[in-house]
């Protein structure tokens, strides 16, 4: 399968500081990959950076074998990057389904979408995304009135109405009840192979439920890359982890 | 059958603003007095400003304290339109403050302003442009929140200066007072009569219409979100600025609309339509009002205005004390102003709603 994704040697750095250090990353079309790491390894700016959110110091990120390297964060998000934060984030004063029509930005000129209602647009793409992650039953509710894992939902089925080939999840199921990060991984077991994914994570038994390939991020670099045995019991992994009983405790 | 807010069905709103305009539009029938109808104008023009600050602040998130500058240019832009229809360019080409102020020719800025329609154009079109630009500076730096407000208020503050100091082109301290009412298509608008309140009216009602459409078209639904979150907004693949420049303008240009109806109503155009208080005295009829609601803002504007008249001349020295009081109330403890309350009131009101207009097909069926 093709590379759509390729981070070349990608670096961020204040002043002396590397958070990001020559990462090398390349994920591949239709693949599910986890990026795992302890805290500050760099795992959100490499998001961030690939994202446009933040400028590389050096190196050049690459999407579906085009150089996004620096580009603003819509322009990104155009050619088909989609991204979940970390701290979910929805249109609070609007109502669910105003979140979803505001997500199909198929056209984004302002003056295009003066002649457009909202209600009519992307209607067959909001059915095919309520399908997935669900929330059918609060299509008329405020965003700020959703519980913390419906709000989880909603800005995946955001991301997913952007209909991006690219998604990046930071956390998807932080502050999950374990009810709810099991009905997420469900989601995320239908997405892939239909859309490209990649995911930070922290929690294990979630990552053994999704991931292909892991990539194990330690200060800015990887550290280790692999399924997850083999990452698991890799020397170099359990020396970043000593004193623990390997990375799943630590994460 | 869902069960839904009154406040919040879109035919019910449209039913109140044509019920609201309606009614406002037969007072002047029922009484014939032309100071009251003077009054009702500048009333028209208040709530025109309180509607492009409900606009741009409470739908489009950007606190701006500087309306008053596409007010205040437009005012002037007007008030040299009116003082050049009084103008003779033979006799009497220059007007008298110009040759107090030892100008012997007609400066060049004033030379459009004999042709009536130039001088409308540019009336509306310098501050729209120049809210573009402005509109350019800060919102391609993504500068937001109260760094906007400040931004605006200080722009304003120039822009009161310049008017204040260039005294021979402008009248300084004095202002602008065209001898003669605007004459439109032959027609003389007299400040005082009914033909005024209907222009003022007029204006506002389209403008209203106009801007309630607008907000719900996708491109309304766009700005609140962008409101709500310019980053996620951002990543779903819009460019903010580009949309918050354009909102920005819009509301410049209601704003400017309202400066040119404005020196029709009063024929006169000082600093003061450049005044700081004034600029925020907007923002106060709005948040009062609801500034998530373009009924309540102007509501707002009507009533407070109405109030200040009504409560007589031995409180107008403390009306910016009640004012200022009122303000903090609203800000602290209904956020929302008074179209809020009705929000909340309305939400006791058992109202059902078929599943009908746009909602059918979408997700129904698939519910589990």
């Amino acid at each position: 399968m093709a590379v759509i994704l390729d981070l070349q040697d990608v670096t961020k750095a204040y002043d002396e500081y590397k958070v990001v250090d020559g990462f090398n990353f390349q994920v591949e079309e239709g693949e599910l990959r986890c990026l795992l790491g302890p805290n500050g390894a760099g795992k959100t700016t490499t998001i961030d950076l690939i994202t446009g959110r933040q400028k590389a110091t050096s190196g050049t990120i690459m999407f579906k074998g085009r150089d996004i390297t620096g580009q603003r964060e819509d322009k990104i998000a155009k050619q088909g990057v989609g991204r979940k934060f970390q701290v979910p984030a929805v249109f609070k004063e609007l109502t669910v389904r105003e979140n979803f029509q505001v997500a199909f930005s198929k056209n984004t000129d302002p003056f295009h979408n003066m002649i457009r209602l909202g209600r009519r647009d992307g209607r067959e793409r909001l059915r095919q995304v309520v399908e997935i992650v669900g929330l059918q039953e609060r299509l008329e509710e405020q965003g700020g009135n959703l519980s913390h894992g419906e709000t989880q939902w909603l800005e995946i089925g955001m991301v997913l109405t952007q209909n991006p080939q690219l998604l990046l999840m930071d956390e998807p199921t932080a502050g999950m009840t374990e009810q709810e990060t099991q009905q997420t991984s469900e989601i995320f077991n239908r997405l892939k192979g239909e859309h490209t994914l990649v995911v930070v994570e922290h929690d294990m038994a979630f990552v053994r439920e999704i991931a292909d390939v892991i990539t194990l991020m330690h200060l800015g670099k990887t550290l280790a890359e692999g399924p997850m045995e083999i990452v698991e019991n890799d020397p170099k992994v359990r020396e970043v982890y000593l004193g623990t009983e390997g990375i799943t405790d630590a994460a | 059958m869902r069960r839904v807010n009154l406040y919040h069905d879109k035919r019910a709103q449209w039913a109140v603003y044509v019920v609201f305009f309606g009614i406002l539009a037969i007072i002047p029938l029922s009484m014939d007095d032309p100071f009251t109808m003077n009054q009702y104008s500048r009333y028209g023009v208040f709530a025109m400003l309180a509607l492009s600050v409900s606009l741009v602040w409470g739908f489009g998130g950007i606190l701006s304290l500087g309306q008053g500058i596409a007010f205040g240019m437009a005012a002037y832009g007007m008030g040299a339109t009116m003082q050049m229809q009084y103008q003779d360019p033979v006799n009497d080409p220059i007007p008298s403050f110009m040759l107090t102020n030892e100008l012997e020719v007609l400066p060049t800025i004033w030379e459009p302003f004999w042709h009536t329609h130039l001088g409308l154009i540019l009336a509306i079109g310098i501050p729209v442009l120049f809210f573009v630009i402005f509109g350019i500076l800060m919102f391609q730096a993504r500068i937001a929140g109260a760094f906007v407000a400040i931004m605006t208020l200080a722009m304003l503050g120039a822009w009161y200066n310049m008017a204040y100091d260039m005294q021979p082109y402008t009248a300084g301290f004095n202002g602008i007072s065209p001898p003669s009412a605007f004459v439109a298509f032959g027609v003389e608008v007299d400040p005082y009569s009914n033909l005024i309140y209907w222009v003022s009216l007029g204006v506002l009602c389209v403008l209203t219409l106009a801007t309630k459409a607008l907000l719900q078209t996708k491109f309304g639904t766009i700005v609140q979100a962008i409101r709500d979150d310019p980053e996620r907004a951002r990543f779903l693949g819009y460019n903010v600025a580009y949309y918050q420049i354009v909102l920005f303008a819009l509301a410049g240009l209601i704003a400017a609309l309202a400066g040119l109806v404005w020196v029709m109503i009063t024929q006169f155009v000082s600093p003061t339509s450049l005044d700081i208080f004034f600029s925020i005295t907007m923002v106060i009829w709005a948040a009062v009002g609801g500034r998530m609601s373009l009924f309540g803002a102007i509501f707002g504007a009507m009533f407070i205005n109405a109030a200040q008249s009504y409560v007589g001349d031995e409180f107008q020295a403390t009306w910016f004390i009640i004012l200022g009081a009122v303000f903090i109330i609203v800000v602290r403890f209904a956020p929302k102003g008074l179209a809020g309350l009705f929000e909340y009131v309305f939400g006791f009101i058992p109202y059902r709603v078929r599943g009908t207009s746009g909602a059918r097909g979408d997700a129904h069926s698939a519910s589990e």
